[in-house]
């Protein structure tokens, strides 16, 4: 009787085990794009914030492929190589003021010429650009596209100003608020793209994340209108 | 004595509960054994392939602060100075010497590289020693550079991860306006290498302009020299210093035999905690069953019978708790390897814990002992108790 419920307490307690067993390669997934300092950059991004709150998503804990799929539809391409895959953690900074929220800011890897690009936006409630930020980026001509007023010409765009950008020709199709958002060097055209891939799929992601697909219905209507 | 097993084992099962808990008593004490034991032999076999997989025992830098040529290291980081590269070949005269690589470490300035700017460091190997020296790095794409000169770079895989490069694409070595051809990424290997950007030794030579310099000097030493009488003499070099692994291997070795003391201390707190829990239960066993021993003994069951019923319950339980315990231990290794790396985040690469046979024999001959042991006094109390004696008293 005892050895008979012995057994299977003990093999119970085998299937208990390896459910809980994780892979050890779980210990290695990629990594996302956070801000190298948040305090400092916060306040110095969102003037007048006084706190802010971290926020990990990954699109395959969120929604996995089918997410990524919409993901790569509303983008217009699909996600490349060995880094930009759907486990990459991505970090969202809510922003307050007292106990308001009154923003937030969120950061992409994108793949530039030279090296990585980080590309941060900082948004509104409702998801407006308040301020362009790329974190890090090696180029020939850092200096002019770091320069504040290439980032100033992203201010008050939103998603729907993206969705007629192609990420993969670099041109507008319609009308489109990137349309004013101009190359300051020309030669360093595969970066500005990458700025502009890095800002549409960072829209994107918010919109996916926190906005509740605000933005969900001008990329349906635009895909309506090519048919 | 399969007779005796039969009685013995109905004897535990007529009290399922209490022979339960003592198994899961002893099965606790067990796993704890068996897990401590596999961390501590995971441990120090991991920290030692981390320190064997840096592929040099040694290092020899130019002559500076000693805490440049640490970080230079463990780190990565740029040496102050330089020395010349015909040292290498001095170096490699030596008996004790299996093989030398010469290293040139160069960092950049990036000023687009964070808010204020940051740091980017390469470092230049010499392609005809490193890989060989280092052939346990895996590639996730690409190989190692087509030419001694070649402007091409490899890249650690967390460096490939920053900088979203793979195999094809340019680099820019920013302050000095230079493209280099990406053409291998490596897999992860937990080590500095991850971070690191490797550019042939020449190219960074060219590049930076440095001729015939050298950052560092990385030496494994063959495995029976003397390591200590190698390094008085690596120190005799004019203008050097010696960084050696062996020292700093011995340090964080002295400090593991330290934690040892404590695992050791805990899995015998375990111990003595369900050796204690076993006497009790058996002994309680004893005392409640004074009639029933008293009257086998009153049908011709010796004294010798009677303990070895009793030592041979002690000892199916024992047994079985032994069992629970180190297959518990087992199925449960990772999960124990998890909870300790997120208590010890720069605990060494690898199997933290590690369960082998030879744990297993040993886990199984400590309980055995406890059952043995715990097992004596009940038995013998048994074994003494007078027929007449108990089965009056129980009608009492």
């Amino acid at each position: 009787m005892l050895g008979v419920t012995m057994m299977k307490t003990i093999s119970l307690m085998f299937w208990a085990a390896a459910v809980l067993l994780i892979p050890a390669e779980l210990l290695l997934a990629a990594v996302g794009c956070d801000l190298n300092d948040p305090d400092r950059d916060v306040a110095r991004l969102f003037p007048g914030s006084t706190g802010y709150k971290t926020n990990y998503v990954a699109i395959d804990q969120k929604g996995g492929p089918p997410l990524l799929a919409q993901i790569e539809d509303r983008l217009g391409d699909k996600f490349q190589g060995l880094f930009e895959t759907i486990d990459v953690p991505y970090t969202l900074y809510e922003v307050f003021k007292g106990k308001d929220k009154i923003g937030y800011i969120h950061g992409v890897n994108e793949k530039g010429q030279y090296g990585g690009i980080q590309v941060f936006v900082v948004l509104d409630l409702e998801g407006v650009i308040k301020n362009f930020y790329f974190q890090k980026l090696t180029s020939r001509y850092g200096k002019e596209l770091r320069d504040p007023k290439f980032g100033e010409q992203f201010v008050g765009l939103t998603l729907k100003d993206f969705y007629n950008y192609d990420v993969q020709t670099g041109k507008t199709s319609g009308p489109s608020g990137v349309e004013r958002i101009k190359n300051p060097v020309p030669e360093a055209q595969p970066d500005f793209k990458a700025a502009l891939r890095g800002a549409k799929k960072n829209l994107i992601l918010v919109d996916e994340f926190i906005l509740g697909n605000k933005y969900l219905q001008y990329h349906k209507a635009g895909g309506e209108q090519k048919k | 004595m399969i007779k005796i097993f039969n009685v013995a084992y109905k004897n535990l099962l007529r009290k399922k509960a209490r022979s339960g808990l003592t198994i899961i008593g002893i099965a606790l004490a067990a796993w704890v054994l068996v897990s401590l034991l596999g961390f501590n032999k995971g441990y120090e076999s991991s920290l030692n392939r981390d320190i064997d997989n840096l592929g040099f025992q040694m290092i020899v830098t130019a002559k500076g602060c000693p805490y440049e040529a640490a970080t230079l290291m463990l780190k990565g980081g740029t040496g102050l100075r330089y020395m010349p590269q015909t040292i290498t070949e001095q170096i490699s005269k030596e008996p004790e010497v299996e093989e030398v690589t010469a290293m040139l470490m160069q960092a950049v300035f990036d000023p687009n590289k964070g808010e204020s700017g940051g740091y980017s460091a390469y470092l230049g190997v010499d392609p005809a020693t490193f890989p060989q020296m280092k052939s346990f790095l895996e590639f996730k794409q690409g190989n190692w550079f087509t030419n001694p000169e070649a402007m091409e770079a490899v890249l650690g895989y967390e460096a490939a991860e920053l900088e979203q490069r793979e195999v094809g694409d340019l680099l820019l070595i920013t302050e000095k306006n230079v493209e280099v051809k990406v053409v291998g990424i490596l897999k992860r290997t937990g080590t500095q290498d991850d971070g690191t950007i490797f550019l042939p030794l020449k190219a960074v030579q060219k590049i930076f302009g440095i001729k015939d310099e050298l950052t560092g000097i990385g030496i494994k030493v063959k495995k029976d020299a003397n390591i200590a009488q190698f390094e008085e003499k690596m120190y005799k070099l004019p203008d050097v210093q010696v960084v050696s692994l062996a020292q700093v291997k011995q340090t964080i070795m002295t400090l593991v035999s330290t934690a040892k003391v404590m695992v050791f201390s805990i899995a015998l707190i375990a111990i003595l905690i369900s050796v204690v829990g076993v006497i009790n239960t058996i002994l309680m066993s004893v005392m409640e069953r004074l009639q029933e021993i008293g009257i086998l003994k009153a049908m011709g069951a010796t004294a010798w019978d009677i303990f070895k019923l009793i030592w041979l319950e002690t000892l199916i339980l024992c047994i079985s708790g032994g069992i629970i315990g180190t297959a518990l231990a087992m199925a449960t290794a990772k999960l124990t390897e998890v909870m300790i790396r997120q208590l010890l985040p720069y605990a060494p690469s690898g199997g933290l814990v590690q369960i082998n046979s030879a744990l297993v024999i040993l886990t199984f001959g400590v309980v055995i002992l406890i059952g043995l042991l715990s097992g004596v006094y009940p038995s013998w109390k048994a074994g003494r108790v007078r027929p007449l004696e108990a089965i009056r008293s129980q009608v009492e």
